[in-house]
């Protein structure tokens, strides 16, 4: 490669994180992504993805999509979230020795976990905050957090994301989570006393375990929320999300609509929130959702139940567009000024088909 | 006649309509019979004290079998049903309330006298549980301990876990292939014997597409049902991320069918034992110069069977320190004869107990 190209290629390349890095903080501040703009970054995102991820760029390739060739965001090719398993062929546009955070996906001992390695994580922080703002979520008072802190848990893309709203967003946070694992009671009840409204931030296995290991209810100052985040994947919990909320409102005194869940995932740089029963999940400006029949691998009606597919521009350094296995909704048709939205019905099942095969399980649970 | 010989005159009735006989296989009269000697060391031991060392012994069913049965394949559920007619016992059978409609369907086919001995129920009640002498489940290890907190000290229990299956083709490729097609595709694999992975000698890279061009015939003969959204889902999933895998490691590739999820085949280096999806997605991966528990890994504890080909003493002399309880011909796999021990367990013997005389 001649200097001259090389320049043109490396100041691309600086053109596009710092381009999606600024649009970011922008929308944060009330200028949304519109499509035509938004399309145009994707796609000048795309070329430099095939260009500088050669794993993803085979993964294209196999499918025969090219930038030549992909001329809307829907096109560019969406990579499923376990192929960031494969430890082998890691799914940067850098070297990943070079990463300054890698968060892993949660996972058993013997089960291999996936890997979003990060050059740098000022853009996925900024893309926490400006979704905080976009979406105009509640403000995040005196916090507490039902997660391990990003000191105890450094490879958790969780306990980061709520590190950076404790740090740019609550005026005053307590992290709950002892080094043992259990419960800060005291934290909590002192938190309580002091009739300040706090925001209480957790998984939903969290709030359960805090419900379980409370011998009276707690009851917040008025003026309170709280945030539950995942599912119960790999644990026998089976709760409805009206379950969760009743149990809410019995031990904290809570109603469902001080109550947000937030949608994201490790292989993701942005998140996506709802509040309330039966509310659709709403992203910032610079995500796109396709809910994707997977019978007919094309786009599922509104209304009709297909797999996520989310894209986001925050993914910078990784990979855009992003096939998950959660089973989602297509909200009705978007208008230009509105956020991509859909309605999470929750983990696909897929993982457990019926027989009496060992991939199976539903003698009892049927 | 007796009434052993006569419950076995029945079930030979029952199984010779083609709705009973597509899950259950050919009985006549006379394997039922040696089956029944074969398992209590006579015909007559349900029926009749005989002679046992210095004592007389008789065989003594269980008055009520509690048999709960998983799954979309209803073969478990008349394999354990006949069972527990054979032996003349009362049979409450708990299917999942979305329903078992080929086995429920089936049992019209049942001479009344052994309908009499038969009750359907998608919900256990209490005394249900507290009928039942025998307790039969198949279904998960998650399942299987959740009932078991469920017997009582007087009952006895035996349980079915889940299962997976494995073959090892040797040679003669391709004949292998159109048997692994069939051991992989019917039921559409959601049998404990169906196959999962298939271990090949020599080029198994060449094998796979010998057998992606035979799951295609077969799945053209034999159409699957039509996949659930999960079901479609789990197979793209497969998919998508072995397409990235072959992507980036020439060791990997990928077949399947073509605008449809019939079928998938996927070639892998790694001797590691990986459920499929189910829904005809096979695994195929060179055999290692060793195989045992700890190349297949942890889902080897939940081996079925293990079908060979070419079926000679050879070859299925090496697979006997897998932890499988059945060896079989490659293409049989889904076919055991009334003969085998499930699971290891002797299924008549199983159910039975005994009362002495002397």
């Amino acid at each position: 490669m001649r200097i001259s190209s090389l320049l043109f290629v490396v100041s691309t390349d600086i053109s596009i994180s710092t381009t999606i890095k600024e649009r970011i903080e922008q929308a944060g501040n009330g200028s949304i992504l519109r499509e035509k703009e938004f399309n145009s970054l994707a796609l000048k995102l795309f070329q430099y993805q095939y260009r500088e991820n050669s794993a993803y760029k085979n993964f294209c390739d196999a499918h025969g999509q090219t930038p030549d060739l992909v001329n809307h965001w829907h096109h560019v090719p969406a990579l499923p979230t376990d192929a960031f398993k494969a430890e082998a062929y890691p799914l940067t546009t850098f070297p990943p020795k070079d990463a300054e955070k890698t968060f892993l996906t949660s996972g058993t001992t013997t089960e291999s976990r996936g890997r979003h390695h990060f050059r740098c994580t000022e853009l996925y922080e900024r893309s926490i905050i400006s979704t905080w703002r976009e979406l105009s979520l509640p403000e995040v008072c005196s916090s507490l957090f039902l997660i391990p802190s990003p000191r105890q848990a450094p490879q958790s893309s969780l306990s980061h994301m709520m590190g950076v709203v404790s740090n740019q967003l609550a005026s005053q946070s307590k992290w709950l989570i002892t080094e043992s694992g259990s419960i800060d009671f005291d934290s909590l009840t002192n938190s309580i006393k002091e009739k300040q409204a706090v925001v209480l931030i957790g998984t939903a296995l969290s709030f359960l375990h805090l419900f379980d290991s409370m011998n009276s209810p707690i009851i917040l100052p008025k003026g309170s929320w709280a945030m539950e985040t995942g599912g119960y994947k790999g644990t026998h919990h089976q709760l409805s999300k009206s379950e969760l909320h009743q149990l809410f409102n019995t031990n904290l005194g809570l109603h469902s609509d001080s109550i947000i869940n937030e949608y994201s995932m490790t292989e993701l740089s942005s998140q996506f929130y709802s509040r309330g029963l039966n509310c659709a999940h709403k992203g910032p400006s610079w995500t796109r959702i396709r809910v994707i029949d997977p019978i007919t691998n094309t786009d599922a009606k509104p209304g009709e139940l297909g797999h996520l597919v989310i894209y986001d521009l925050a993914n910078v350094d990784s990979v855009m567009a992003i096939r998950t296995q959660d089973l989602a909704m297509q909200s009705q048709t978007r208008l230009e000024h509105e956020n991509p939205s859909f309605k999470l019905i929750g983990r696909d099942p897929s993982a457990l088909p019926r027989g009496c095969s060992r991939s199976s399980d539903e003698s009892l649970s049927s | 006649m007796t009434p052993t010989q006569e419950r076995i005159q029945h079930i030979f009735k029952a199984c010779s309509h083609r709705e009973v006989q597509q899950w259950t296989g050919l009985m006549t009269v006379d394997d039922l019979h040696a089956w029944l000697k074969q398992e209590l060391g006579s015909e007559l031991a349900l029926d009749q004290f005989l002679p046992h060392g210095p004592l007389k012994s008789k065989a003594i069913a269980p008055q009520c079998i509690l048999h709960i049965v998983s799954g979309n394949t209803p073969h478990a559920a008349f394999q354990s049903i006949i069972r527990g007619l054979i032996v003349g016992s009362h049979n409450i059978v708990k299917i999942p309330t979305s329903g078992l409609d080929a086995f429920t369907d089936a049992l019209v086919h049942f001479p009344e006298p052994l309908r009499d001995l038969i009750e359907i129920h998608s919900a256990l009640e209490n005394e249900d549980w507290l009928r039942a002498d025998v307790v039969v489940a198949i279904g998960s290890d998650k399942s299987i301990a959740a009932i078991q907190q469920q017997i009582k000290p007087n009952q006895h229990f035996i349980a079915h876990g889940h299962k997976v299956s494995i073959a090892i083709v040797y040679d003669d490729f391709k004949t292998a292939a159109r048997r692994a097609a069939r051991d992989a595709s019917l039921f559409n694999q959601r049998g404990c014997l169906s196959i999962h992975a298939i271990y090949v000698q020599g080029d198994s890279m060449h094998f796979a597409e010998l057998l992606a061009r035979e799951m295609e015939q077969f799945s053209n003969n034999n159409p699957p049902k039509p996949v659930t959204i999960s079901e479609a889902g789990a197979i793209r999933n497969l998919r998508e991320t072995n397409r990235f895998c072959a992507a980036n490691d020439t060791s990997v590739q990928l077949w399947e069918s073509k605008d449809t999820l019939n079928w998938t085949v996927i070639h892998q280096n790694d001797p590691l034992l990986h459920l499929s999806c189910l829904n005809r997605c096979v695994f195929v991966k060179p055999l290692p110069p060793t195989i045992d528990s700890e190349i297949l890994g942890a889902e080897s504890d939940h081996l079925s069977t293990v079908a060979i080909h070419p079926f000679i003493d050879a070859n299925t002399t090496l697979a006997e320190s897998l932890p499988a309880h059945r060896i079989c011909p490659l293409g049989e796999s889904q076919n055991p004869s009334l003969f085998w021990h499930h699971d290891g367990i002797a299924p008549i013997a199983s159910l039975v107990k005994w009362k002495d005389i002397g």
